[in-house]
């Protein structure tokens, strides 16, 4: 019990990282992503090339993953999102539907659909290891890093002129097109930090877990879920709302087996969304 | 909703020759099986008939009730199961068995609505997807439909194609009706005006909540029954497969590609995108790529769909879901007298300045 409990905080480390590059994108343009899943998964897949041509260097491989990422997060937002922000809420959804149905069959055809991880060593080693608790070290080190860059970005948003001109569009476009700050292209930086972000996420991911091609839509429903529990920009919020779904799922696994383990995680998500729509932490609503 | 010249000129009812092409279509359609070496089309219309229905429930929602769902399989997956489960196990009739899907889809809709209706927009959408994830990992876990080892459905094995076909077209055509005279309704134009101003509408006196609620259950009764009849038609189903956003993905193409909030969109978006998948089968593995792709260009290029773009440009329309507006409904509906109100008002208030 108490290994399932600390087992699905440092889980919601993991889900938290893959909520941040969402609640980004969503907190500033109103836009669900619904590749975000997918574009994880290819994150852990582009690691794995990476990691391979480079002979095994992951640290490296995280790096080349994010630079692409970066890029692939510009041509998604300045060719095809931007151009249809305009149009409503439904275009910009649709679009990245499209882009989750063509990135998924995609990966699906180039890698197969059989179960990858990323090697590494940390995977098997055991920080600590008694009778009632055994941690391994990939969910301490995910849940490290969730919070290293929790406070990287909660710097980065508060403190610099880039975060201002983010949040100043997302606070009110209009406005802030007018004191000066172009707005398409804070959009186009936020889809590149998001992207930055899925990319660790996505290495994280793939290091702890097996993957394949069609598991981007479930977490895309994680991803969801965190934003939702956690509130719409709220980067505490999000750490909160992936320990909820963490907690919930290995709970869910303790007490009613592993099948059902995602079921209870996304049952407690619909509870909060027909409850308290605006996240378990919700201030005044924005908008 | 435009109310120009054009819109009101191209736009004065059922046409002579509109009504000709209606007849000469239902004509072939019931006609089709008897002509020689057709047995491919008729397999192929079939499909068309199948998610003609569903892209027609799916623009109902997204289109006209502004529900958008990523959900719906989750009724595609009951109403197959129902039929596998009443018909097999329970030893019901088949249409009976179907029937009970549309009825249990209800039921569950009505469950689970007061969650989903708590939500608007992004957040219903997502929510109707987790719900139908939800169902489908319960099915997976559910020893009543056999777990995830999925059921062939030997009940439906009696059918020829050619039966099929009958079911699938009137599926097909009374989706269409069910979707043209909801639409001509009271409801329908309460929907028009929710749409248009939900403000103003609800000012009005109408009930948005419950408007909304009733074209939920109608699209939830028949994307059931259309669960069942795809599932007769397919005589295997699993959780994984029913459940499935493939679906979704086949409903949101069609009536994007179509044109969303059209009645002639999902009609042609089905014919599309039965005819690509079809065609695409030659290329096993990148057909829903190139499928997802042209969902991207399409909205990029023709947002409204084909449907909305013709419609928007030439005014035509095969099944208008609007009344015919008399030449004179500025007068009937005191537009102008209101109009002129406005600006006497507006003169005395400049005047006194």
């Amino acid at each position: 019990m108490l290994q399932y409990l600390v087992q699905g905080i440092l889980l919601g480390g993991l889900y938290a990282i893959i909520g941040i590059g969402m609640s980004m994108v969503f907190g500033i343009m109103r836009l669900t992503n619904l590749a975000h899943g997918d574009l994880m998964i290819l994150s852990a897949y582009l690691a794995l090339t990476f990691c391979d041509l480079l002979g095994g260097n992951l640290l490296l491989a995280t790096l080349f993953t994010i630079i692409a990422m970066v890029i692939i997060g510009f041509l998604i937002q300045a060719f095809l999102v931007n151009h249809v922000l305009s149009k409503g809420a439904e275009p910009a959804l649709l679009v990245t539907f499209g882009i989750s149905v063509f990135l998924a069959n995609l990966l699906h055809n180039i890698f197969s659909a059989d179960y990858q991880s990323l090697p590494n060593s940390l995977t098997n080693t055991q920080v600590i290891s008694t009778d009632l608790v055994s941690i391994s070290a990939i969910y301490l080190f995910s849940f490290v890093v969730a919070i290293l860059m929790i406070v990287g970005l909660h710097f980065l948003m508060q403190r610099t002129n880039f975060g201002r001109s983010i949040r100043a569009t997302s606070d009110d476009d209009m406005a802030a097109g007018l004191t000066g700050v172009n707005t398409k292209r804070a959009y186009v930086y936020a889809m590149m930090l998001s992207m930055a972000v899925t990319a660790v996420s996505g290495v994280l991911i793939g290091s702890t877990y097996t993957f394949n091609a069609s598991m981007g839509s479930s977490y895309l429903i994680i991803a969801f879920g965190v934003v939702v529990i956690g509130g719409m920009g709220s980067l505490i919020g999000t750490l909160l709302g992936g320990i909820v779904l963490g907690v919930a799922q290995l709970l869910g696994s303790y007490f009613l087996g592993t099948g059902v383990q995602l079921l209870v995680a996304y049952l407690v998500l619909l509870v909060v969304l027909a409850t308290r729509p605006n996240g378990l932490l919700a201030r005044a609503t924005r908008k | 909703m435009k109310f120009d010249g054009q819109t009101l000129a191209g736009n004065t009812g059922f046409k002579v020759g509109k009504k000709v092409l209606l007849v000469v279509v239902l004509l072939l359609l019931a006609l089709l099986p008897m002509f020689p070496n057709s047995a491919y089309l008729v397999s192929t219309v079939t499909l068309i008939m199948i998610y003609m229905a569903l892209g027609q429930m799916w623009n109902l929602l997204g289109g006209y009730a502004g529900l958008l769902s990523l959900g719906m399989q989750a009724f595609i997956g009951i109403g197959g199961y129902s039929l596998a489960v009443f018909s097999i196990d329970a030893g019901l009739n088949i249409f009976v068995a179907v029937f009970l899907g549309g009825v249990i889809s209800v039921l569950f809709g009505l469950v689970v609505s007061p969650a989903l209706f708590k939500m608007t927009g992004v957040y219903f959408a997502i929510g109707t997807w987790v719900v139908a994830e939800a169902l489908m990992i319960f099915f997976s876990n559910w020893s009543v439909v056999d777990y995830a080892k999925g059921i062939m459905i030997r009940s439906v094995y009696f059918l020829t194609g050619e039966q099929i076909y009958y079911i699938a077209v009137l599926l097909g055509v009374i989706s269409v009706l069910v979707v043209y005279l909801l639409m001509r309704s009271k409801t329908g134009l309460a929907l028009m005006a929710i749409r248009d101003n939900p403000a103003a509408a609800e000012s009005m006196g109408v009930k948005i909540f419950s408007t909304k609620l009733k074209c939920y259950m109608i699209a939830c009764f028949f994307t059931g029954i259309t669960g069942g009849v795809a599932y007769i038609n397919l005589a295997y189903i699993t959780p994984s497969a029913s459940i499935s956003t493939q679906w979704t993905i086949a409903m949101t193409f069609m009536v994007i590609i179509g044109g969303i909030g059209t009645m002639e969109g999902p009609i042609i978006g089905s014919i599309i995108y039965v005819a690509l998948t079809q065609y695409l089968y030659n290329f096993p593995g990148i057909s829903m790529t190139i499928l997802g792709a042209i969902a991207v260009a399409a909205i990029m290029v023709v947002p409204n769909g084909i449907m909305g773009t013709i419609h928007n440009k030439t005014g035509f329309e095969l099944l208008s879901p609007r009344r015919i507006m008399p030449p004179d409904w500025k007068k009937l509906l005191g537009v102008e007298r209101a109009k002129e109100q406005v600006e006497a008002a507006g003169d005395k208030a400049s005047k006194k300045e």
